[in-house]
């Protein structure tokens, strides 16, 4: 049995390698593209054979990934989720009619098939699924622990060839620069801000309880109040801190599915019907202009 | 310009999920809709047909069965699509095509695509269904008819025979160009769908409709996916309102309660 993992960032190779070793795979080749294509050398101790593209074009990676197919015929394609890995592999899947999952939370093998579980209908279910091998899986990131890289394998250049796509700008999109996903307390904030400047008394409290500060859609995407990696959705960030305070915040479906994994849930909201106190540990029906200075003074106090 | 083509979901709607007592989802309780990006998609078709003309063709396989319960629901879902910008929709519906898998609806949208007399300039797409989310039709279709594909675009200009498009990645924006035709799967930020007039609402139900079976896909037919057991995610939230006599008493509490659940430490 035969594992490709297909990676864009040396962390996803790195938590790619883990999951096919965890799946109990056989052998084990890795194609790196774009930024981690320079460091393949520093992983490639860990598999059988590293292939690297520079190129992030996924178009490009498609071209390589048929190439790598026909040639090494796996079983089982890995990979976490990036934008480009998802573009690049969706393509695979339709030329060879592959099965493909994607946000995968765990997977397993049995016979020539794998059983995977992921999320569906905006989290609110699960469904667990099987697909013949050769079969396309790509993982939710950090389910893996990341292997240590280790040098000194066999590493293949890919040829980059010509696209019909063509990149002919890139900009660094305006971000915090914050990793809320990693964040052990995270304040959000939503409509319940009148405006921007308002938001300091979130980041005083994240402060504080030495938290971070993220957003609604509304905030972070429509208002842009927040940069765009602070924004916790469905199509943001999904978060899973020991504390959410979700201040403002009316708990539409899709920013609640997205903190679900919270350990405790706060809300601070002065509509007693919001919907966010059904999905609340502990709720405080107040105005959070009024609640929330008093809130900020008080921990001062307690912490002295 | 050629055709414009969409593709389209009836998806199950997740704000409406219903399980069984056990904790299973009982999926034939969930109502279809038009899935939401899909919205966006039809927007976008509508404003280049205004720029570009050419006829905005609407594609729509139905995954989830039967059939007979689901008319209701993928009759609204079609005639959203039509009022909102679709000049002729094509929807493919069969029990023996449900339930669906991504290989399937890919190979059938191809084929309807090859089989149907459609000369596509563009198909576009959303980035997700709202109930599988797993985004990757597009990228199938573009794969099976041999064109290009632009994922993620959160603005498109066409002119010329060409297409410029804002990709929108994890920490970049990429500008990309490519000749049509192309396949483009597009963000919800690409617009802000209008809701359809009362005119464009009345037409919409005399515009044309064509329904295909399983007979005229053969080709497409076979899933690999099975589905073994689908639940729901139960959240147990405690749910307490914190009371007291003012907002002081109440900042109070909610401190100790934090603390006694270790989630602070000051």
């Amino acid at each position: 049995m035969k594992a490709l993992i297909v990676a864009e960032y040396t962390r996803d190779a790195l938590e790619g390698i883990k999951a096919a070793k965890t799946l109990a795979t056989g052998n084990t080749i890795l194609l790196v593209f774009g930024p981690a294509s320079t460091e393949a050398e520093n992983v490639s101790g860990l598999v059988d054979k590293v292939y690297t593209l520079p190129s992030r074009n996924p178009e490009a990676v498609y071209n390589a990934l048929r190439k790598v197919y026909e040639d090494e015929k796996p079983d089982l394609i890995l990979g976490v989720v990036s934008k480009n890995v998802k573009d690049s592999l969706s393509r695979l899947a339709g030329a060879y009619d592959l099965p493909m999952s994607t946000e995968v939370l765990e997977a397993s093998i049995e016979d020539r098939s794998v059983k995977y579980k992921r999320g569906i209908l905006s989290e609110r279910a699960y469904s667990i699924e099987k697909a013949p091998m050769p079969a396309i899986i790509l993982f939710n990131p950090r389910i893996f622990e990341p292997e240590e890289a280790r040098p000194g394998g066999e590493v293949v250049k890919l040829e980059e060839g010509d696209t019909k796509v063509k990149q002919i700008g890139i900009s660094k999109k305006q971000l915090s620069g914050v990793k809320l996903e990693e964040a052990e307390i995270v304040v959000g904030v939503g409509r319940g801000f009148k405006k921007k400047e308002d938001l300091k008394l979130a980041f005083e409290l994240a402060e504080l309880l030495g938290g971070q500060v993220g957003g609604s859609r509304p905030i972070a995407a429509d208002f842009k109040w927040l940069p765009e990696d602070a924004w916790i959705g469905i199509s943001g960030k999904r978060i899973s801190p020991k504390l959410y305070i979700a201040i403002g915040i009316s708990g539409a479906p899709q920013h609640m599915s997205a903190v679900m994994g919270s350990k405790v849930i706060v809300a601070v909201n002065k509509d007693k019907n919001a919907p966010i106190f059904k999905q609340a540990d502990y709720g405080v029906v107040a105005d959070l202009y009024q609640f929330l200075p008093i809130l900020i003074k008080k921990i001062r106090e307690r912490k002295g | 310009m050629g055709d414009i083509v969409v593709l389209l979901k009836a998806a199950l709607n997740p704000e409406m999920v219903r399980s069984k007592p056990d904790g299973t989802l009982d999926q034939d309780a969930i109502p279809l809709k038009l899935s939401d990006i899909d919205r966006n998609a039809v927007e976008e078709a509508a404003k280049l047909k205004q720029k570009l003309g050419g006829k905005v063709i609407g594609i729509m396989v139905l995954t989830v069965g039967p059939v007979a319960k689901r008319e209701k629901d993928l009759k609204m879902a079609v005639q959203e699509a039509l009022a909102k910008g679709v000049d002729e929709a094509i929807v493919v519906a069969d029990d023996k095509l449900t339930p669906g898998d991504q290989v399937q609806t890919a190979r059938i949208i191809a084929e309807v695509i090859r089989n149907s007399g459609i000369n596509p300039s563009i198909i576009l797409a959303s980035e997700a269904t709202i109930d599988e989310t797993t985004g990757q039709i597009p990228g199938r279709v573009a794969a099976k008819l041999g064109l290009p594909y632009i994922s993620f675009a959160r603005s498109i200009e066409v002119a010329d025979g060409k297409i410029i498009a804002e990709r929108d990645l994890e920490e970049e924006l990429e500008k990309v160009e490519a000749e049509l035709p192309v396949v483009v799967s597009v963000t919800q930020e690409i617009n802000q769908p209008r809701p359809p007039t009362l005119i464009q609402i009345r037409r919409a139900a005399r515009k044309p409709q064509k329904r295909l079976g399983a007979d005229d896909v053969k080709q497409a037919i076979g899933t690999k996916r099975v589905i073994l057991e689908r639940r729901i995610v139960t959240i147990n939230r405690k749910q307490q309102i914190i009371e007291g006599s003012n907002l002081e008493e109440i900042a109070d509490k909610l401190i100790e309660i934090l603390e006694k659940e270790g989630v602070i430490k000051l």
